[in-house]
């Protein structure tokens, strides 16, 4: 679809996508201002800015590693089955390794390992996503649709389905962490992941080719890019992500289960599109993503705040909230595609 | 720099540490609140919105505020999962309420967040989490061996006493679950020796998904010819059940019981298909989870006979050797004589 048409639109779009991110903003502050007017003695506490920064971690990983695969024009579905099954073998490991009631600096090497197996987990997972879709040209939504029900499956398998509980308490400890008594751990690691890979995407070789694939593959194929390796290790870091999700999910519920956070994989889908990423590939920012997850997260416990709210309610906002947004941006963009047809004559 | 960063992220690390462990006992007695009642704010958190069984629970909640114009009420997770309940309760924790009641969807997930909360002095009152260590109290509707047993009671009537029958939960982790179906199976042991579990799959789990129930019966009585019964946990067990005996044609060669809603089952009831679901009801059960929780932070004591002020919750009595389980004595049989009686 991208024709002659479009590809002149090109600069234009990408103004447009700049807006995209002032839009966003926009969005943050009137529902921040909602809820504080609202509720101003519960949402602009610190209390209620820790519990956030403890939620979203989790989740906000993984939308970025499904907005990766969605700037190659691809999606990753499986993202919480890798999650899971990820840290389900860190915590067999742990189980395995670690006897209960360890002192710490006996039970450290082995959590680091089990770290360590959780992220390789991760890897390879992706790894068999990105084959799939790479090398056997099984559409993504498919194949990782696929994946997810098979990684959950195994996952499942390994448990008979039931919650790896008892972990050592070192790990949960660490997880815990709060920094200066707000910033918890997985939020540090979030903003690491967020910024890594927001450079990763604006600066790198590798960034330059996921656009370019994304906006058109038989192009970027002929100008002699490795397809084939690159959405293998797009799916890679996507897998990767995931499992860092998992070990976070791992250290909140201080246990790992194959179900854990089941829906959180359209809830990734929703972010990177309200986020700014074209679902058709080969445009978005993980600024644009990030302000999504915070713009999600203020609507989720701002909601929890109004008692008779249902969070039934809550589907059917997001549900809106991403058609609106789909349409809004199609509609956009027809028309930087209109002027900028117009002024080519 | 590098040097002053590792030495900086070092000492926090020993001092997490070296921070206390999770507590394992707590005095509810220490849980009394020094604030004026009218300041109270207590939310209930159900496994999710939407059941119809947790909207019953919240009518019990409303009918509570009205009754004490205390500042209660519910709020759960939009869809079951155990993650996401966990975001509710850290929500609630953040907006500083004076008590957190809980139906669990998973005990090991939710023990971090519990004990967060008690940690900062919040009242935990928990339902169907009978093995939840960071409550105070566990409230639950009957003993989880009368529940079962009075669950294989029904089953084998229908059955006849003899024949193959198998076990159905919410979720093989569903503490509660697990138990009544553990003594509907002792009871049968001792009481029905011509029925027999079947053995290849003793226990099936329906994800507490309506559909999934259903599948997995259909699956279960064309895998296993002889299967005749199914005793169900969940509420939705029965309604899934039944529609596959329907339509597999097994009308009275199959039956199914579980814990069930009046008005979910009632063409089940009518038809015949079903003969009788059990209930205790979710409005009461909620009630008496506010009255508990509404009682530890009055300072009273939580002790045998505590009245809790809602039908069938009026004379609650620890569980044998625990301090934390109390029980309660209400339940009652639905058949279609007595289904329209319930107006839900």
């Amino acid at each position: 679809m991208k024709n002659e048409q479009a590809e002149v639109a090109l600069p234009l779009i990408r103004r447009g996508r700049d807006q995209n991110l002032a839009r966003l903003l926009v969005m943050l502050g009137v529902v921040f201002a909602l809820m504080a007017v609202l509720r101003p003695e519960q949402f602009v506490t610190p209390a209620n800015f820790g519990s956030m920064m403890r939620q979203f971690p989790e989740y906000g990983i993984m939308a970025i590693g499904v907005s990766l695969t969605m700037i190659t024009g691809g999606i990753d579905l499986g993202v919480v089955g890798t999650a899971n099954l990820s840290a389900i073998l860190a915590a067999k490991l742990m189980f395995a390794a670690v006897p209960r009631g360890a002192p710490p600096e006996q039970a450290l090497p082995y959590l680091a390992l089990a770290v360590l197996v959780a992220l390789a987990c991760g890897l390879a997972c992706g790894a068999f996503a990105g084959l799939l879709i790479s090398r056997f040209e099984i559409p993504a939504i498919l194949a990782t649709l696929g994946t997810q029900q098979l990684y959950t499956g195994i996952a499942i398998g390994i448990t008979n389905g039931r919650p790896q509980s008892g972990l050592p308490l070192l790990y949960s400890k660490i997880g815990n962490t709060e920094f200066f008594g707000l910033f918890p751990l997985s939020f540090l690691v979030f903003l690491v992941v967020a910024v890594g890979i927001a450079f990763l995407l604006s600066s790198s070789r590798f960034g330059m080719y996921l656009y370019m694939l994304g906006t058109n593959s038989k192009a970027a194929l002929y100008a002699g890019l490795g397809n084939t390796s690159i959405l293998i290790r797009t799916y890679m870091l996507s897998g990767l992500l995931s499992s860092v999700a998992g070990l976070i999910m791992m250290a909140r519920a201080n246990s790992a289960k194959a179900e854990y956070g089941a829906p959180y994989t359209l809830q990734c889908v929703l972010i990177a599109v309200l986020g700014g990423i074209d679902p058709s590939g080969g445009f978005g920012k993980i600024v644009g993503v990030t302000l999504a997850i915070f713009i999600l997260q203020f609507l989720s416990s701002g909601l929890n705040m109004f008692n008779n709210i249902s969070n039934f309610y809550r589907d059917v906002i997001w549900g809106g909230v991403l058609i609106l947004v789909l349409v809004f941006n199609r509609l956009l963009s027809q028309r930087a595609e209109r002027r900028a047809a117009r002024r080519g004559e | 720099m590098k040097k002053i960063l590792t030495v900086t992220l070092g000492l926090l690390l020993c001092v997490c540490i070296a921070a206390p462990l999770f507590g394992q006992t707590y005095d509810a007695a220490k849980f009394k609140s020094s604030k004026p009642q009218s300041q109270w704010k207590i939310a209930l958190v159900p496994k999710d919105a939407t059941n119809a069984w947790f909207v019953r629970m919240e009518q019990g909640v409303k009918r509570y505020a009205a009754d004490t114009k205390i500042n209660v009420f519910q709020k759960g997770p939009p869809k079951t999962d155990a993650a996401m309940q966990a975001q509710v309760i850290e929500d609630m924790i953040a907006q500083g309420v004076d008590a957190i009641c809980v139906v669990p969807v998973d005990i090991a997930a939710l023990e971090p967040v519990l004990g967060q909360a008690l940690s900062k002095g919040i009242v935990v009152i928990a339902h169907e989490g009978s093995s939840l260590e960071n409550i105070l109290f566990d409230i639950e509707a009957f003993s989880n061996e009368g529940l079962g047993q009075a669950l294989m009671q029904v089953l084998a009537k229908s059955m006849g006493e003899k024949g193959s029958y198998t076990t159905m939960v919410g979720n093989v982790t569903n503490a509660s679950h697990n138990e009544w179906a553990d003594a509907a199976v002792a009871y049968q042991k001792t009481k029905y020796p011509n029925m027999a579990l079947l053995a290849a799959e003793p226990r099936v789990e329906i994800m507490d998904n309506l559909d999934t129930a259903y599948q997995r019966a259909k699956e279960l009585f064309k895998k296993y010819p002889t299967l005749k019964g199914i005793l169900g946990t969940s509420s939705l067990s029965t309604p899934g059940t039944a529609r596959a005996i329907d339509e597999l044609g097994l009308k009275g060669k199959a039956f199914v019981t579980s814990v069930g809603m009046p008005n979910e089952n009632k063409p089940y009831l009518k038809s015949g298909t079903v003969q009788a679901v059990m209930l205790w009801d979710s409005a009461e059960a909620g009630y008496a989870m506010l009255a508990a929780a509404v009682a530890v932070l009055k300072g009273e004591k939580i002790a045998n006979g505590i009245n809790l002020k809602a039908k069938g919750w009026e004379s609650m009595q620890f569980a044998p050797g625990s301090k934390k389980v109390l029980l309660g004595k209400s339940w009652v049989n639905i058949t279609k004589d007595n289904v329209d009686s319930f107006g839900f």
